[in-house]
């Protein structure tokens, strides 16, 4: 008799498994590892992602002047001149520029010198062969020039052979200075969690994101328990037709759904109307007054999870043994006792769950309040997501966070995962998903 | 073989070599422009490029090159997703060949190495370069080096609807002399929300809408902060500044607005529909906006009779340190690093060619933007606009920009975060300062002076 090898059934099951093992490592593992790597860093618009080089600016100069670096050496730095001798020459030659050109630099302006490039390309401009594009005769004149000053050097190396080439005697570890305080790429930081807890700012959005997720995850769940209790009273036909209504908000394309929320709050839309026409205040609901936009917040949000609340508390319902309703009836239970004492003791394990995983997933979202409110009237309605993703990725200046706001995303990841094994602990997941003790 | 086949092989064979030679000549470029704030009446920041390289293919024709240029253009209206696109195509390695975009990016764009120094490429010393005002030179300057050139350039005035200050007892005699007083700071920002509050009181004005500011985020609240004494840059060491003073000044301001009931606590935020429909149909009191506004207002809200109208000014005074100003924001034509240098100097050639008077001032009229050099300002086109021509002699001269440093974006993004929270109360004035504060300090820590 043929026996199998419990290693064959396990390679099985890792073949079986390594889709999704993939899908898992690209599209969470992969994305939490990079967000922490950019949380440690100062990346943003201006250090870029990809790395820096090395230049020596102005305002470079000015600021390693108000570090002590002495001014003979910033002196030198600050120096630039065009000096037409033999290794500009050779220089000009290696980069392309016309041969019969370079003669006549050669010949009528060798071992002469020029303070500005503007100088240096006025005299190039009276030589007969001067090339006719701007971009050929600033090519030329590059060549002679003898400066480091905003030149963009592509390695440390390059950056310190030229500042140990145009200084004379630099002091002892001046070339290293420059060249450190040059490099225009991001570094490696802690200061953005520091930031982050100094400032005043982020106690206020953490009070918003908690405010927001509690209040729209009750109004998930409780209206998602209505529906599905209301719906399983129904006779089936009306009960499919309520439920595909109430699908309606998760179904519907996000921005179309939100224009429709603007259509509907908005000044002149149909809520406006109404209360003109009842003599109520109308304004402009979303953005007219903190309350209202709160309440539009939570409503837009809460219609979609109760949908979710709805389907799997549906799905719920129906696995409850009927004959006990039945019976219930037989004894003479209202509706009310029915749900309280049969219906709520079944739901026990779908509302831990809904609970559970919306308040993950709304801790994370951010696109409904972006495209409502967008976190106002001011930034009152401004949630950490929202924030985090306004910092890194998408706001008016331009300035992008990448660091700050990578910083932000992974203490909301860190928050996920403490409140997921808060919820395995408290709830018994454990427990609920254990093999039966009576085997059938 | 025999003897026909290898002749007529020989002529296909030139044949093919001549056609060869002939697409060899032939050369197509396609060279992409991104616009950002670009709607429908200021099209020509991407127009001038498709102008330009219709007339740099002209003379490659008559010098004997056959160079077809294809322009491939990206316009959004706003600047959020704008920016993001920028920075981010860039980073793939996809950045298009011109950005218009405003000129306060060039400090973290150049820093980041998405741009290439335009001063490379274009000779300021010849036509049509060297007739552009050198203050916007400056502008378009990072550094030490010239990065953009300007496209265009533009006044932020104060708007007060005429009718509605003659219902609180203005003559016509005193709405001439408003921008005198507003400019010698005899008429500050107080005075203005007095006014306000009285249109507001004689039913001329609904309340709430006597005072309409910009309804989100952008230059024109620097402007807010330069009425207190604020300045941006320390003239001497070229660092940022941070006035709590001035800082306190303005928060303070909005919130007395508020109290006033001139304007709502909610305001911010609102949209840009809501606010153009309000001013240029009359409604509101007094608001500010931009000199390119008034062609917006015509083009899309109605607008007939601007003159008759609206009265404007420079943005009052808020206090005695502070002073009457108005910003100028020009966006530039940049460079990026995307492509080869044989792309970038097409690309600056085009963007030389579009800088031709005759051709930018097609921009400037449209659009309501101001001239860039003094040879476009005596254009007749431009010149015998009266908008224009008294943008530019009035309100130009008076200008300041708004700093070119990589780190600015992290000050205004803070200034802007304390304005909403002290105007809608969600801070005191003095918390959103001091937030504020804490907030570049911590970013910046010496590379700002905080007075």
């Amino acid at each position: 008799m043929r026996t199998s090898s419990p290693y064959r059934a396990n390679l099985l099951g890792l073949a079986f498994m390594t889709p999704a093992m993939v899908l898992l490592l690209g599209f969470f593992f992969l994305p939490v590892v990079l967000t922490s790597v950019f949380a440690f860093t100062n990346m943003s618009t201006a250090t870029g992602i990809s790395g820096g080089s090395y230049v020596v600016t102005g305002n470079l100069l000015r600021s390693l002047t108000d570090e002590g670096l002495d001014a003979k050496t910033i002196k030198a730095l600050r120096q630039s001149s065009y000096i037409i001798d033999q290794a500009g020459l050779e220089k000009a030659r290696t980069a392309g520029v016309d041969a019969k050109f370079i003669t006549e630099i050669g010949e009528r302006l060798k071992d002469r010198s020029f303070t500005s490039s503007s100088a240096f390309e006025r005299e190039l401009k009276t030589l007969p062969s001067r090339p006719t594009r701007v971009r050929d005769l600033k090519i030329a004149a590059s060549a002679f020039e003898q400066s480091v000053l905003n030149v963009r050097y592509a390695s440390r190396g390059e950056m310190e052979a030229a500042l140990s080439h145009m200084l004379e005697n630099p002091p002892q570890g001046a070339v290293e200075q420059i060249a450190t305080a040059s490099y225009t790429g991001w570094t490696w930081t802690t200061e953005n969690f520091k930031n982050l807890v100094i400032a005043p700012d982020t106690w206020r959005i953490v009070g918003n994101t908690v405010f927001y997720v509690v209040l729209t995850l009750a109004f998930n769940v409780l209206v998602g328990l209505f529906l599905a209790i209301t719906t399983f009273y129904l006779p089936s036909a009306g009960s499919g037709f309520f439920s595909i209504l109430w699908l309606l908000p998760r179904i519907t394309p996000v921005v179309l759904y939100a224009v429709m929320w603007k259509w509907f709050t908005w000044e002149d839309g149909f809520v406006f109307n109404i209360a003109q026409d009842l003599g109520l205040p109308a304004f402009n609901y979303m953005k007219g007054s903190v309350a209202s936009a709160w309440t539009v917040v939570i409503l837009v949000n809460g219609f979609v999870g109760a949908s979710f609340g709805m389907i799997l508390f549906s799905g719920a319902l129906k696995a409850i043994p009927v004959q006990q309703l039945w019976a219930s009836e037989v004894d003479g239970a209202s509706r009310w006792q029915q749900i309280r004492y049969i219906i709520l003791p079944h739901m026990r394990w779908p509302i831990l769950f809904v609970t559970s995983y919306q308040t993950l997933s709304l801790l994370s979202s951010y696109e409904q309040i972006w495209l409502t409110t967008n976190g106002g009237p001011g930034s009152t309605t401004t949630v950490w997501a929202l924030e985090a993703f306004k910092t890194a990725l998408n706001n008016y200046t331009g300035n992008l966070q990448y660091g700050l706001g990578a910083a932000m995303a992974l203490i909301l990841v860190a928050v996920g995962l403490v409140l997921s094994i808060v919820y395995l602990r408290l709830f018994r997941f454990d427990e609920m998903m254990s093999k039966p003790k009576i085997e059938f | 073989m025999t003897v026909l086949p290898r002749f007529k092989s020989a002529i296909l064979a030139t044949a093919l070599l001549a056609s060869t030679a002939t697409f060899a000549m032939a050369k197509d470029v396609t060279i992409s422009v991104w616009a950002g704030g670009t709607g429908p009446t200021n099209d020509y920041r991407i127009e001038a490029i498709k102008m330009a390289a219709d007339v740099v293919s002209r003379q490659a024709k008559i010098r004997g090159e056959d160079l077809t240029i294809k322009i491939e253009s990206q316009a959004w209206t706003g600047w959020d997703d704008f920016k993001q696109a920028v920075t981010l195509a860039a980073e793939s390695g996809k950045a298009p060949n011109i950005i218009v975009s405003g000129h306060e990016d060039i400090g973290p764009w150049s820093q980041s190495g998405l741009l290439r120094p335009i001063e490379d490429y274009v000779d300021f010393d010849a036509w049509p370069l060297n007739q552009l005002y050198p203050n916007l030179i400056d502008v378009s300057s990072y550094d030490g080096r010239i990065w953009g050139i300007p496209q265009d350039a533009e006044a932020r005035p104060f708007f007060f609807s005429k009718s509605h200050l003659k219902a609180i007892g203005y003559s016509d005699a005193d709405i001439e002399a408003l921008p005198a007083k507003v400019e010698s700071g005899e008429y500050t920002l107080y005075s203005m929300l007095d006014d306000a509050k009285k249109m507001q009181d004689a039913k001329v004005v609904e309340p709430g809408k006597g005072f309409m500011p910009r309804p989100n985020n952008g230059t024109d609240y620097w402007q807010f902060y330069q009425s207190f004494g604020g300045e941006m840059v320390d003239a001497e060491s070229g660092k940022l500044v941070l006035d709590r003073q001035a800082l306190t000044g303005m928060y303070q301001f909005f919130v007395d607005a508020v109290e006033k009931g001139v304007v709502p606590a909610t305001y911010l935020g609102m949209t840009w529909d809501t606010w153009h429909q309000a001013v240029a149909g009359d409604k509101a009191g007094i608001w500010h906006g931009g000199t390119w506004h008034k062609a917006e207002w015509e083009a899309k809200w109605g607008l007939k009779d601007f003159f008759g109208q609206m009265q404007y000014s420079l943005i009052p005074a808020g206090n005695e340190k502070g002073r009457a100003n108005t910003i100028t924001h020009p966006l530039v034509y940049l460079l990026s690093t995307g492509g080869s240098d044989e792309d970038a100097t097409l690309a600056a050639e085009l963007i030389t060619t579009a800088s031709e008077p005759y051709i930018n001032a097609l921009h400037a009229v449209k659009s309501g933007h101001l001239a860039i050099g003094s040879a476009e300002a005596t254009i007749p086109f431009y010149a015998n606009d009266r908008w224009t021509t008294v943008a530019t002699e009035g309100l130009l001269p008076k200008a300041n920009a708004i700093p070119n440093n990589s780190d600015f974006g992290i000050v205004w993004k803070a200034m802007y975060k304390g304005l909403e929270a002290s105007w809608t109360k969600t801070n005191s004035v003095a918390d959103a300062v001091k937030a504020v504060e804490t907030e570049v300090r911590n970013a910046l820590g010496d590379k700002i002076v905080i007075r």
